[in-house]
């Protein structure tokens, strides 16, 4: 986390007590602040300019217009606070990725009985923004990225929910913490010895994707092979396509361990573990995962692969 | 590059409309070229939109701004000023119609086209450009609505709906600050355009002239009478005196050793010892009227005899005159009090009377023989008037509007060969007359009579009321009127010039009726008035509200007037109206009509708190029945049965009218309400 000044730390923490973390957050009043935007600030010049004209030509038409371009604005502070106020914003679902990577959390924006929102523009610092509109009693989903800075959870910043609507002459906003983390699980890091225990060969698994021209773990390609199995840096090569062949230790039960890496540092092992993790499941071996607290029994598939990530990302972790 | 920012279709056509009627009243007002820049203009816009051209390049606006800025030089003269002013904005604003390549041109152009609209209120100001105006305020508001909504498929009518309320929401507080904030006096000089000569008197007057302005049924201006009003007869509006003859043309003038700040006294700020002897010897039947003038270009103002006035800016002149400070270039304003009778008691300076005496060193030798002639007859001044009275009631002579000219010596001629004229004939003569026999006298020109509009309770006095008169100075009694038309043509001062015509028999009386346009058709005249009642109270109660009736309001209201006290006002205005408005579109809110099948969520949604379940405000159906499961486990399974009741009933009902879907019969209000009860017992 970049080090904040003392400033943004005050400004933080006046947020947090303004709008405290949650998974839902109903915007009202509190929660809503509004300031004029640029063009907002040229209407009142204008209005400025007409109110100035009309008292020098003694025109009270001009300064009428005037009157009617600020009574607009004032209308305008209250309309564009309506658009807003009564949104309800709740944590959704989330896509979890690599650390280093992008990740995405779902937020759903709902609309009370009563009221229609339009053209809301959420956002979070730093990424592009997403418009939506929502019709009274509907709700509408969105998936916001998120950079994953570090492994294990990531927390999302405050949300932007900003509106200009209708006149654009001012801007309501919000920044809510819907108390949402994205999973960031380790940065795959390719070694070559497999930290693994279990089969007949107990010196390890070498790494069979290093390059190694005369490995025999491939061998040509077969229609029927799964496509996760062929090496592509073969076919890069111009040798052709090619399956990756691997080895089943004898018992079919192969643990990935944290205490075979010993020596190094235990993000590389997680990163390296991650990575060994990824290359078993694209060539569906069967792996299961021992770490100093837990361990996830060997095993095949999605699910299985997502505990083991899952338990990777949060090793550690509070 | 980034991708060129394409106004959405439903805002466009309220841009288009709103910028191309903001530019029509000046298209209309100024020279013919503005119009035609400004329809190439937006047609290219429109064709822009179509896809059919291409916005164009930086060379072609610079050309297009060049050659807008080289006619406005050649058609003004000048870049600055008011008139070239507007001219200029109108055509660079639609031009910037042309320059639109981001989200933040589209902003400016519609923000400075209420500031083009608001230009069309400097050069007019009558209720039917304000009405105008107002119509035009809804489209510039619904394309700013419209650039707000990025959306496609949306109507364009619903912005103009949402405009109209935004537009009809600001007028309160509008009404309410145009009535407190205080009219503060100008920041600094503005140099109003020189005008085009309007229809109107004029500082000097030659035979035939007055004839001319009476061909137009223009409004010079009109009066309210505030109680009583002044009979017909009396209602002679002065405007100005000439005093100075040249054999042709009379003059507004003053001797060369006197300053026009002589005679003339502004009593709002100071009262010098002329006007209060004045003060003290108006007499006579007492009116009060408000005048409502239209622009003339012109400093005098107009107003019965003797008219006593405290308005700033609006002198007295010791003529009995009215004057403004400046040119009344807008609709003007001013309240008056007048004594019908002319100041008795008072000596006219000498230079005055002198001054009053000058003809001509020869001509004209005929009337001044007989005036002199007639003079020594009569045994005094009254006797000698009455005489030259009896001459134009007995002598043959005519009222027309179109006499035979005159020769050099042109009141001999018209006394005792053509015997034909207008109003200024007989004064003009009339005044030689007198000041051949020595007794001082003026030409008064102004207007008389007035119409009556049959709705308001006040007169019209159009430019074909212009009248001449003359006063006469006598020493016993001062400056007394004279209206040698009177002996000609009674009905003139009686009933008004249409009437004098025709008892004359003059063959122009008709086509007098067809040249102002006075319509035959009752209805249209009836239309004609109701809009001239409009009109009237417009220009009385919105142009003529002025500082001295807002002081008068606000004291009724606040009992002082201080800054703070002002400032206090506005500041609650602001905020109650505020509050009416915060509560009505917050609190209450719109409620919609909800269908059975959300009145039933609503229902299920109540419940569920009355049981103490914690859900927040309004979930979407599928997540109350998930946080209600997990906190009511007995419950799930009736909860997921009631969900898909519930999708079912509410997803057939939206798609029903697309596509016809065929109707389940099992999610229906019976099946509903059944999970809900089945739900509710599981959870209590």
């Amino acid at each position: 986390m970049p080090k904040l000044s003392a400033v943004q730390q005050l400004y933080r923490r006046w947020l947090r007590r303004r709008i405290p973390p949650a998974t839902t957050v109903t915007l009202n009043q509190r929660r809503i602040f509004i300031l004029p935007t640029g063009y907002g600030m040229l209407f009142l010049l204008i209005a400025a300019m007409l109110f100035i004209g009309g008292i020098n030509y003694e025109n009270n038409l001009l300064l009428t217009f005037s009157f009617f371009l600020m009574s607009l604005f004032n209308v305008a502070i209250l309309h564009t606070f309506r658009n807003l106020s009564g949104v309800t914003l709740s944590a959704g679902g989330m896509r979890a990725g690599f650390s280093g990577r992008h990740g995405a959390l779902e937020v759903l924006v709902s609309a009370g009985p009563r009221r229609s929102h339009t053209s809301l523009w959420l956002q979070w610092p730093g990424s592009p923004a997403r418009e939506m509109s929502v019709k009274a009693g509907e709700e509408q989903r969105t998936w916001l990225d998120i950079e994953l800075i570090h492994r294990g959870r990531v927390f999302a910043e405050r949300i932007r929910i900003e509106s200009r609507y209708p006149l654009g002459l001012l801007r309501a906003w919000s920044l809510v913490d819907l108390d949402h983390w994205c999973l960031a699980w380790p940065t795959p890091i390719e070694s070559a010895e497999c930290p693994a225990s279990g089969g007949d060969d107990d010196e390890g698994l070498h790494n069979s994707l290093a390059g190694n021209d005369d490995f025999d773990g491939l061998r040509s390609y077969i229609p029927g092979d799964s496509l996760r199995a062929i090496n592509w840096k073969s076919l890069a090569a111009e040798r052709g396509l090619q399956t990756k062949v691997f080895t089943d230790p004898a018992e079919g039960r192969r643990w990935l361990e944290w205490d075979r890496l010993a020596g190094m540092e235990p993000e590389m092992r997680l990163s390296s573990l991650c990575w060994w993790v990824l290359s078993l499941d694209e060539a569906n071996q069967p792996y299961g995962l021992r770490l100093p607290d837990q361990e996830v029994a060997p095993a095949i598939g999605l699910d299985h692969k997502q505990q083991t990530l899952r338990l990777l990302a949060l090793f550690g972790v509070q | 590059m980034a991708r060129v920012y394409q106004v959405p279709q439903h805002a466009f056509i309220w841009l288009i409309t709103g910028s191309l009627l903001a530019s029509i009243p000046q298209m209309m007002n100024g020279p013919v070229w503005i119009a035609a820049v400004v329809l190439f203009l937006q047609c290219w816009r429109v064709l822009v939109q179509r896809g059919r051209l291409r916005m164009p390049g930086r060379v072609l606006r610079i050309s297009v701004l060049a050659t807008a800025v080289g006619l406005t030089l050649y058609s003004y003269g000048t870049l600055f000023g008011p008139d070239a002013g507007i001219t200029l904005l109108v055509c660079a604003f639609n031009l910037k119609l042309l320059e639109m390549n981001k989200m933040r041109d589209a902003y400016v152009v519609i923000v400075l086209n209420y500031f083009v609209l608001a230009t069309v209120l400097i050069v007019r100001q009558d209720f039917l450009i304000s009405l105008y105006v107002f119509v035009v305020l809804f489209f510039v508001t619904a394309a700013l609505i419209g650039i707000n909504q990025p959306e496609a498929n949306i109507r364009a009518r619903s912005q103009l709906r949402y405009a109209a309320a935004l537009v009809a929401q600001a007028f309160p507080l509008m009404i309410f600050l145009f009535v407190v904030v205080p009219r503060v006096a100008p920041l600094w000089e503005m140099k109003s355009d020189q005008k085009k000569a309007k229809t109107g008197m004029s500082d000097s007057m030659a035979p035939g002239e007055v004839a001319e302005l009476s061909r137009s049924a223009e409004l010079a201006f009109r009066v309210q009478f505030i109680g009583e009003a002044a009979p017909k007869p009396e209602r002679y509006w002065r405007g100005l005196t000439y005093s100075w003859y040249d054999g042709r043309r009379w003059s507004q003038a003053l001797p060369q050793n006197i300053s026009a700040s002589d005679v003339v006294a502004y009593p709002s700020r100071f009262k010098p010892r002329w006007y209060s002897d004045l003060e003290r010897s108006a007499a006579g039947p007492q009116y009060q009227y408000r005048i409502i003038l239209e622009p003339t270009s012109r400093e005098w103002l107009y107003a019965m005899t003797t008219p006593f006035i405290e308005q700033n800016n609006i002198g007295v002149v010791s003529d009995y005159r009215l004057i403004s400070a400046s040119p009344v270039t807008d609709s003007l304003s001013y309240t008056v009090k007048s004594y019908t009778r002319m100041p008795r008691g008072i000596d006219a300076p000498r230079w005055e009377k002198e001054f009053n005496l000058r003809l001509p060193a020869e001509g004209n030798p005929r009337s001044r023989a007989q005036a002199r002639e007639w003079r020594a007859q009569a045994g005094s001044d009254d006797q000698y008037i009455a005489r030259v009275m009896r001459m134009f009631r007995q002598q043959k002579f005519f009222y027309t509007l179109t006499p035979p000219p005159l020769g050099p010596d042109q009141v001999d001629d018209f006394l005792f060969r053509t015997r034909a004229g207008f109003c200024e004939h007989y004064a003009s003569s009339f005044a030689v007359m007198m000041r051949a026999a020595g007794i001082p006298a003026r030409i008064v020109a102004g207007y008389q009579g007035g119409e009556e509009n049959p709705l308001g309770t006040h007169l019209l006095v159009r430019q074909y009321d212009a009248h001449a008169w003359v006063e006469v100075w006598l020493p016993e009694s001062g400056w007394v009127e004279m209206d040698p038309t009177a002996m000609v043509a009674p009905e003139r001062i009686e009933s008004g010039l249409e009437q004098a015509l025709q008892s004359q028999g003059s063959e122009f009386a008709s086509a007098f009726n067809e040249a102002i346009g006075v319509s035959r058709l009752p209805i249209l005249k009836q239309l004609a008035s109701a809009m001239d009642y409009i009109e009237f109270n417009w220009a009385s109660i919105v142009l003529g509200y002025d500082g001295m009736t807002q002081t008068e309001l606000l004291k009724k209201w606040l009992g002082e007037v201080s800054p703070l006290r002002i400032a206090l006002l506005i500041a609650a205005g602001i905020g109650i109206i505020g509050l009416f408005f915060a509560v009505l579109l917050l609190w209450r809110g719109r409620r919609p009509s909800l269908e059975w099948w959300q009145k039933e969520y609503w229902r299920l949604h109540s419940a569920l708190r009355k049981r103490g379940v914690e859900i927040p405000d309004h979930p979407a159906p599928g997540r109350l029945v998930e946080l209600v499961s997990a906190q009511a486990p007995a419950a799930a399974e009736a909860l997921k049965q009631w969900r898909e009741c519930y999708e079912g009933v509410a997803y057939r009902a939206n798609s029903a009218n697309l596509n016809g879907m065929n109707k389940t019969n099992s999610f229906d209000k019976q099946s509903l309400k059944r999970f809900r009860r089945i739900a509710l017992r599981n959870i209590s």
